[in-house]
């Protein structure tokens, strides 16, 4: 319910933006700033008005804007002359690819790290992990983006510069087609999955610390289960619950992440497309943006919601997720 | 008052010293920006993208700027951003965890809601699409950063109230006609203040980080030469990635964020330890 609000005032406030910025919408479209202002006639504001719409109240240009993009409709872009949504799409798969992948890795690291870490508590594995993951988790994604950038691909020359594909490339197979993404992407991937790793260990290191003290666990020592038994079907079980409500919380700052190691590299997803847009002016297609990429985060994080009172029955109410 | 702090900071582990000891330089390198950087920090003052060395301790960029002043007047945008924001949000997410604990009912679930809402929302778009409509200037950055960063102190502040509010001697005190701005300034805000200090150390390091971004896509304020400025105009340098020139344009803006960033992460550990030592992951 409190998501659809939330959507419903994004999208509102998408509309009232552009009404509320200082300036007349003539100004903008007919010149540049600095630049000799075109000047429309009478006549020619008249018809420019109706044809935008602007001449009708407020109300009604909020109405035609909600059902066209309830139809999917939002807008056209000025400087690439073509649909918004057209372009989104095109560019939607490649940051999802990104996110979806450091989500994975770092996850899995981060538990596996954590597990280690809680198993040889108060010992020198834990302390030595601990000590360097807590100074890489204060490190913004893009700074090591940019460390990962000029070390491994402009020093040493192993990984390319910038994009997602090479340009003009003509595949033999598809696993080469594959090999090359693979190859573009897994800088930008590295960088984002070891700015999150910090993240995810403190907090399975915490989770599984807790767990590896309950009485269930001390049970299944005294049956005389297998370790591996132990730590997989009993411990990290139990200690995994936190981390999935995590992956899920922060995925408004991996998103905020993904935005800014994607120029570092000029990968072509939205974060590049977004800050291209802006340094056009190309306001519809900035907005555009703005609320697919909010409403993807809000949506995740609503089938989260629903997936975490699967897995957890003892929680039935929402305030409990966000509480830890 | 002092003393207490002194004592304190004995208390403290070795990262927290030596991030105590780096933040408090950095202050003095602000403050002091216009008497230790020996070139002008806006116009040309040498033979652009010079190595350091010479009379350019750390260089020079493409304009032929010197480099360490440019990180001396950085020094003060991001305490700027850091603190400002970490005030501002402070006195709002405090102000609005005190109604949302001590009223409770329905203003509170409507805070909690919004709370709720602020934390999953993604804060990087919507600085961008407010920086792209509003223009980019330093006191925009500050005012959108606080408001996605007031949620912090407000969880902390409610969830204090909350369990005060319970206290006996609160209770007793309410039985003798305190007034709610009395049992505020004798009580809440002398029991509260500590934990949102401590947090707000936490908050600016998160704004200084997001000025940084901000800035890298060149959507900061132009007229104010951030760090995250720097970086900018020496990754958009072409031939940047052919020549040497990082090793000192981009290398020592880079290391005086991170350096910054993780003093700023430690300090904030070590408070968090002391004030409330459940909080100590």
């Amino acid at each position: 319910m409190e998501y659809l609000f939330t959507i419903w005032i994004l999208v509102t406030l998408n509309f009232l933006l552009p009404r509320a910025m200082p300036g007349d919408p003539f100004l903008y479209m007919s010149a540049d700033e600095g630049q000799e202002v075109a000047r429309f006639s009478e006549e020619q504001r008249q018809y420019y008005l109706e044809y935008y719409g602007l001449d009708r109240p407020v109300a009604g240009q909020y109405l035609s804007y909600m059902s066209d993009l309830l139809r999917g409709n939002l807008g056209y872009s000025l400087y690439y002359n073509e649909p918004v949504s057209t372009i989104i799409l095109r560019r939607l798969p490649w940051t999802t690819f990104l996110v979806i992948a450091a989500v994975l890795l770092s996850t899995v690291f981060g538990t596996i790290l954590g597990s280690i870490s809680a198993w040889y508590r108060e010992k020198w594995p834990d302390k030595f992990l601990f000590f360097c993951l807590i100074l890489l988790s204060e490190v913004p994604a893009f700074l090591l983006g940019l460390v990962l950038l000029f070390t491994f691909a402009a020093g040493l020359g192993l990984f390319p510069l910038s994009g997602a594909i090479t340009h003009f490339a003509n595949y033999s197979s598809w696993w080469e087609r594959l090999f090359d993404i693979l190859h573009h992407a897994f800088l930008p991937v590295m960088a984002l999955t070891i700015a999150r790793l910090g993240g995810m260990y403190l907090l399975s290191r915490n989770s599984m610390t807790t767990v590896l003290e309950k009485d269930y666990l001390r049970t299944a020592w005294a049956k005389g289960l297998p370790k591996k038994r132990i730590i997989f079907r009993h411990a990290l079980r139990n200690a995994m619950l936190p981390i999935v409500t995590r992956v899920f919380l922060s995925l408004g700052s991996l998103v905020g992440g993904a935005i800014l190691v994607e120029n570092v590299f000029a990968y072509p997803g939205l974060g590049h497309l977004m800050r291209e847009a802006v340094m056009v002016h190309d306001y519809p297609l900035v907005q555009g943006i703005f609320l697919v990429v909010t409403i993807c985060v809000l949506l995740a994080n609503f089938l989260a919601d629903l997936v975490y009172k699967k897995l957890d029955p003892r929680i039935s109410d929402y305030s409990g997720i966000h509480g830890g | 008052m002092l003393v207490k702090i002194v004592e304190r900071v004995k208390e403290f582990s070795l990262p927290g010293k030596a991030g105590l000891v780096v933040i408090l330089v950095v202050l003095l390198v602000a403050i002091l920006a216009p008497y230790i950087s020996i070139h002008p920090h806006n116009i040309s003052s040498g033979p652009p993208l010079s190595p350091p060395g010479g009379g350019h301790p750390l260089g020079t960029d493409e304009l032929g700027v010197d480099l360490w002043a440019q990180i001396c007047y950085g020094a003060r945008v991001s305490l700027l951003v850091g603190f400002g924001t970490a005030l501002l949000a402070a006195l709002g997410g405090g102000l609005i965890g005190i109604v949302s604990g001590y009223l409770g009912g329905w203003p509170d679930k409507v805070l909690m809601r919004l709370i709720d809402i602020m934390i999953v929302l993604p804060d990087l778009p919507v600085m961008i699409v407010l920086a792209a409509f509003f223009g980019p200037s330093l006191l925009n950055i500050i005012l959108v950063l606080a408001l996605f960063s007031w949620v912090f102190p407000a969880r902390i502040v409610r969830s204090q109230i909350l369990m005060l509010k319970e206290r006996s001697y609160i209770k007793s005190a309410e039985t003798y006609g305190a007034g709610v701005w009395y049992l505020m300034w004798k009580h809440f805000l002398p029991e509260v203040f500590p934990l949102v200090a401590v947090n707000m150390i936490r908050l600016s390091g998160r704004a200084i980080v997001a000025e940084a971004g901000l800035s890298f896509l060149g959507l900061g304020d132009p007229t104010s030469k951030s760090w995250g400025l720097i970086i900018h105009h020496a990754t958009n340098f072409k031939g940047i990635y052919y020549t040497d020139f990082w090793k000192w344009w981009l290398l020592y803006p880079w290391l005086a964020l991170i350096i910054m960033v993780i003093s700023l992460a430690f300090i904030s550990r070590e408070l968090e330890r002391m004030v409330d030592p459940r909080l100590g992951r």
